[in-house]
């Protein structure tokens, strides 16, 4: 089945929402795509018990409002369930294959959010080490708290409200570890103090955390995690980390779930499989390269491509509305409020940058690993087979490393380990760029493939 | 103290890397050099076949025959490494006519020294127990072997330099200079380097090279995709595809010809080749092709249709007109060798034309006559 529609969206989230809504509002008719049930991305993700919702969700109210919209949009129309296996770019116009044919566009929208980002430590593959997303979805997704004794840890603003959505729905949260120092943010008081909102959001969860009597230390990290006997999380070993990340010493903790959250790392792979430009942002990850209307630039000088939100640089949801208005009306070539929006979409990308000075992620991490460490979970390879493709058998990017180990080349096609591979091999950024490019962007099963009409 | 290399070999894939270590072997200092790394060109886009079962009577089996050992031997001499595994091979006919052919080739095979068993419905089954009820004949050839061909060339180098052999990598080849009707050295964008041999192993790309030094080789690309499933319990156990195959193989024409050949790997996914195109160096992926390949794969084996597609990439196989591989010095410049050209065989072919090459740079009598393969064979089809 083959589906023609002015504008599309990729992404039911914050950018790709509000892309929707702007360029419909504009007068396109336009279809917004998302792999999951429901609208509102790993953001607002639904719990399934509307009563819920509210409770489990900072801005609850702002995505339904939103979220309703669409719904009600007549000139929006909704493919959830929609998982995009390939694209390209066939005869002057884009073709997005999903499992039953494909979508075709002369004028697209990516918004395709992000992941959690990891980092390798020994022991990270132990059930019971999770991401700080993880453990958030589990209690967004289903209202599951993930364990026991929980310990939230990483860097960034994030893991706030994982650690106050845990301890205000019952869980015990026995530390929240902050690789950044305590006056972290002193630097950038100024900037800060321009998010009035951001930083009240922020205040209301150190008083849910001081009110559940969660303890939070800073400059300390998890660094190593331990099985019991049945071969489940037991306790971690924390360290006391210098600003390179490098360990001046050590303690223990008893917990049977470490979230560990060190950030997001774009999910750039469709915009690879289209050939957009990358270019790697301030914090390292790799981001679609935008011009001022969130145009991406591409080969096909007679396409329309824009990118929104998280795949253009972290920066939070308040950047990802404005990136996607903007998109939207750029789609949709309005210029309406074109000015004010982009002075919001400044200001919020301020506030990115500012939270990416105050929780850095430092390359010392890379101290913690031993030989055995698994860097790539699919695959199962280690820290020292990675080095010795190096040193024994000529390998000198991430590509010959991918090919000699078989780092990345598993289930999640990289996703987890190619930026830390990229990061344990000192790639420069052009070997960062060009690792991501993969023409199959999600497993479709080889009887799907087989069908007619997939062009 | 002259400390120039003996030897000079462009390219370290499977055929630079095979063709260094022999020399190497035999006394030579030898120096390999690529533009890009190990195994960066179409040693990386291919699934390690080495076989001899898609080869009809000829020279290319007899070299294919020797390689297939010649494998066995680098891997006791350097120790493995490469995943390499007699993993079996399984050709299927899905019609009479299929059959009657497959009767034919199997019988003529056997007179050329092949083990190729013609088995019976029970054997077939017992071997690969998935595949397809409408299929009811087939030959089993236990020689068909296997290896992951990046850590091959990757492992062979190691080896090679462990040695006194030297590598550069990123050293593009931008003259090949030459006195007298012999060549003398190379000139590349990391340094000159003079030898009084130079090796072309340089595949695909190998005319491209020959044309630097002024002579002339006709390898053209043929492109093929590959389809890599994702991990999955075992289900199919040896190298299995359609009798069709063989034809494909040696097709000369230039349209699509695709034929699935179905194997399982040690690292659990399931690889699918493969389709045989001549569109030149022509990037990007077509999935009318995929969707060829995947349909073929499922019509041998249909427990394949739930299985999840994860990887999809192509290659361009090294093609001359004949689909003999290039092996021999080149008609108009001494020390100027060739060994390129071998199609979609060149991992399996590699360390016995590499044979080839040290004994013809040696001047010494070899396994085979290596006259079938010998480049001037070009220039005497141009002239006639």
């Amino acid at each position: 089945m083959e589906l023609r529609h002015q504008v599309i969206v990729i992404g039911g989230g914050p950018a790709g929402l509000n892309a929707a809504k702007y360029a419909a509002n504009a007068g396109c008719n336009v279809a917004l795509l998302d792999s999951a049930p429901r609208l509102g991305g790993q953001y607002w993700r639904h719990t399934g018990i509307e009563s819920d919702d509210q409770s489990r969700h900072h801005n609850f109210d702002q995505g339904s409002l939103l979220m309703d919209a669409i719904i009600a949009n007549p000139r929006i129309t909704i493919y959830p369930n929609t998982t995009i296996w390939s694209a390209s770019v066939i005869n002057g116009e884009v073709v997005l294959r999903y499992k039953d044919g494909a979508f075709i566009t002369s004028r697209l929208i990516l918004a395709t959010g992000a992941y959690d980002r990891s980092l390798p430590f020994p022991g990270w593959d132990i059930p019971g080490v999770m991401t700080a997303g993880a453990a958030q979805s589990l209690l967004k997704g289903s209202g599951v708290i993930a364990g026991k004794r929980i310990v939230v840890a990483g860097s960034g603003p994030f893991l706030l409200p994982v650690a106050a959505g845990l301890s205000s729905h019952g869980g015990k949260v026995v530390g929240l570890i902050e690789a950044a120092g305590k006056f972290a943010w002193l630097p950038e008081i100024l900037s800060l103090l321009q998010n009035p909102a951001k930083i009240s959001e922020g205040l209301g969860y150190l008083l849910t955390l001081r009110k559940a009597k969660v303890e939070m230390r800073f400059k300390q990290a998890v660094i190593s995690a331990h099985a019991d006997s049945d071969g489940l999380l037991e306790s971690i070993t924390v360290a006391n980390i210098d600003a390179e990340f490098h360990i001046t010493s050590t303690y223990s903790i008893n917990c049977d779930v470490a979230a560990i959250g060190w950030g997001f790392t774009p999910d750039t792979s469709m915009a690879g499989a289209l050939g957009l430009k990358e270019e790697v942002a301030a914090d390292g990850s790799v981001v679609v390269a935008v011009d001022e209307n969130q145009r991406a630039s591409s080969a096909h000088s007679e396409l329309h491509i824009f990118a929104a939100g998280e795949i253009t640089g972290i920066g939070g949801s308040a950047l990802s509305l404005a990136e996607g208005a903007i998109a939207g009306l750029a789609a949709a070539d309005s210029r309406t409020n074109l000015r004010d929006l982009k002075k919001i979409r400044r200001k919020a990308r301020r506030f990115a940058l500012t939270l990416q000075r105050v929780y850095p992620i430092a390359l010392g991490w890379k101290s913690w690993l031993t030989p055995e460490t698994i860097i790539c979970r699919c695959e199962e390879v280690t820290h020292a087979a990675i080095q010795s493709a190096f040193t024994e058998l000529d390998a000198d990017d991430a590509r010959s490393a991918k090919l000699m180990t078989r780092c990345g080349m598993g289930m999640c096609q990289g996703r987890i380990c190619s930026r830390n591979v990229a990061d344990l091999l000192d790639s420069p950024d052009a070997d960062r760029i060009k690792g991501v490019y993969r023409p199959i962007i999600s497993p479709i099963t080889l009887g799907e493939l087989a069908q007619d009409g997939l062009l | 103290m002259n400390s120039n290399p003996d030897a000079i070999i462009i390219g370290a894939g499977i055929v630079g890397a095979t063709t260094a270590l022999s020399l190497t072997n035999a006394g030579m200092k030898v120096l390999v050099i690529d533009r890009g790394n190990v195994a960066t060109g179409t040693t990386s886009a291919g699934e390690g076949n080495i076989l001899v079962s898609d080869k009809a009577p000829g020279p290319e089996l007899d070299l294919a025959l020797r390689s297939r050992d010649a494998w066995f031997e680098i891997q006791e001499d350097i120790g493995g490494g490469f995943e390499l595994e007699a993993k079996g091979g399984l050709v299927v006919a899905r019609s009479e006519d299929g059959l009657r052919s497959l009767r034919t080739l199997t019988a003529a095979q056997r007179i050329a020294g092949i083990d190729a068993q013609d088995i019976s419905i029970t054997e077939l089954r017992a071997l690969e127990p998935h595949l397809s009820h409408s299929i009811t004949d087939g030959a089993f050839y236990p020689q068909d072997a296997q290896c992951q061909p990046m850590l091959a060339a990757a492992h062979i180098l190691r080896a090679t330099k462990a040695r006194g052999g030297k590598f550069v990598s990123g050293a593009n080849v931008t003259a090949i200079t030459t006195n007298d009707g012999a060549v003398t050295g190379v000139v590349t964008s990391q340094g000159t380097f003079n030898a009084p041999v130079i090796v072309n192993a340089t595949g695909t790309w190998a005319g491209q090279i020959a044309q630097l030094a002024g002579s002339a080789l006709p390898i053209a690309p043929r492109r093929g995709f590959i389809l890599v499933s994702a991990p999955t319990r075992k289900i199919i156990f040896h190298k299995v595809y359609d009798a069709e195959y063989v034809a494909n193989v040696s097709s000369g024409d230039a349209d699509l010809q695709s034929s699935a050949v179905v194997e399982g790997t040690q690292s659990g996914t399931i690889l699918i080749g493969a389709s045989r195109e001549r569109v030149g160096f022509q990037d990007g992926i077509d999935f009318e092709i995929l969707r060829i390949l995947a349909r073929q794969a499922i019509a041998l084996f249909p427990i394949l249709a739930d299985i999840q597609l994860l990887r999809a990439y192509r290659g361009f196989r090294p093609y001359a007109p004949d689909h003999l591989p290039v092996i021999g010095e080149d008609p108009i410049f001494k020390g100027f060798w060739h060994n390129a050209g071998h199609e979609g065989a060149g991992i399996g072919l590699a360390p016995a034309s590499a044979q080839l090459i040290c004994d013809g740079i040696f001047d010494r009598p070899s396994f085979m006559n290596p006259t079938p393969f010998a480049p001037a064979r070009f220039a005497k089809a141009a002239a006639s």
